[in-house]
């Protein structure tokens, strides 16, 4: 019967379920919201000049202090 | 007297239940709300609820139910499945078929944090003053020289992150 059905069509006589929001939109928020998360945060960590406090390991060169 | 009063209270308090029986017109029974009777759940640890889920069934449904009294063979599949759905809202598949609820969820999530974002860009604008001397390249550099030349935290810190017979960071 209906409940058995796992390899065969379901039957939609009278129950074609109304896609929901997520389906007709989610895609659409899912990239939006993805789109604005990497223009925002790639400005901020690359344009805006924001100290960030990085480590000097790896990434300085030491230059010599004394006078 | 002053129980005689009391017990006309009481008296009182009777006689106005069964004006109250009255003005109802029936067994002083009030109708039953929808929440407070058995209902109809789809659940998967459910299996058969306490009552169908169609409750007011058409004429149609109603003729149907009197041919399932007869032999079930004489029923077509689609009468079958018309009684399945009388009893039943939705089926197990349909019960526990997913949604794409995650991607709004996900997408709303990094939106927002992309607001964050912005509020860090309005606080670089407006509020943060100007960045040290001290954070310049050539002082960094320099500070960075003196802390290993200092050997600053030479166990597990800078100073242990630094080969110092090929001067440089060690790899």
């Amino acid at each position: 019967l209906a409940r058995g059905m796992q390899h065969t069509a379901v039957r939609q006589a009278h129950r074609k379920h109304e896609p929901t929001f997520h389906d007709k939109y989610g895609n659409l928020v899912l990239l939006g919201g993805a789109a604005v998360f990497t223009t925002v945060w790639g400005y901020v960590l690359t344009q805006l000049g924001m100290q960030w406090g990085l480590s000097p390991v790896g990434r300085v060169t030491p230059t010599e202090w004394r006078e | 007297m002053l129980a005689s009063r009391a017990f006309s209270l009481v008296g009182k308090r009777a006689l106005s239940t069964s004006i109250c029986l009255r003005a109802h017109g029936h067994a002083g029974v009030v109708k039953a709300e929808d929440f407070s009777l058995p209902a109809y759940v789809d659940r998967r640890d459910v299996p058969l609820p306490e009552v169908a889920f169609v409750r007011d069934l058409s004429a149609q449904q109603k003729a149907l139910k009197e041919k399932e009294k007869a032999s079930w063979t004489a029923l077509s599949i689609d009468e079958k499945v018309e009684l399945y759905r009388i009893k039943f809202n939705e089926t197990y598949a349909e019960m526990n078929k997913g949604t794409n609820e995650w991607k709004t969820v996900l997408g709303g999530v990094l939106f927002f944090l992309g607001v964050t974002g912005l509020i860090l860009i309005w606080q670089k604008h407006f509020m943060y003053g100007p960045i040290p001397h001290t954070f310049s390249d050539e002082w960094v550099s320099a500070q960075t020289k003196r802390m290993l030349d200092m050997r600053v935290n030479p166990v597990e810190g800078i100073s242990s992150q630094w080969d110092y017979e090929k001067n440089e960071w060690k790899k």
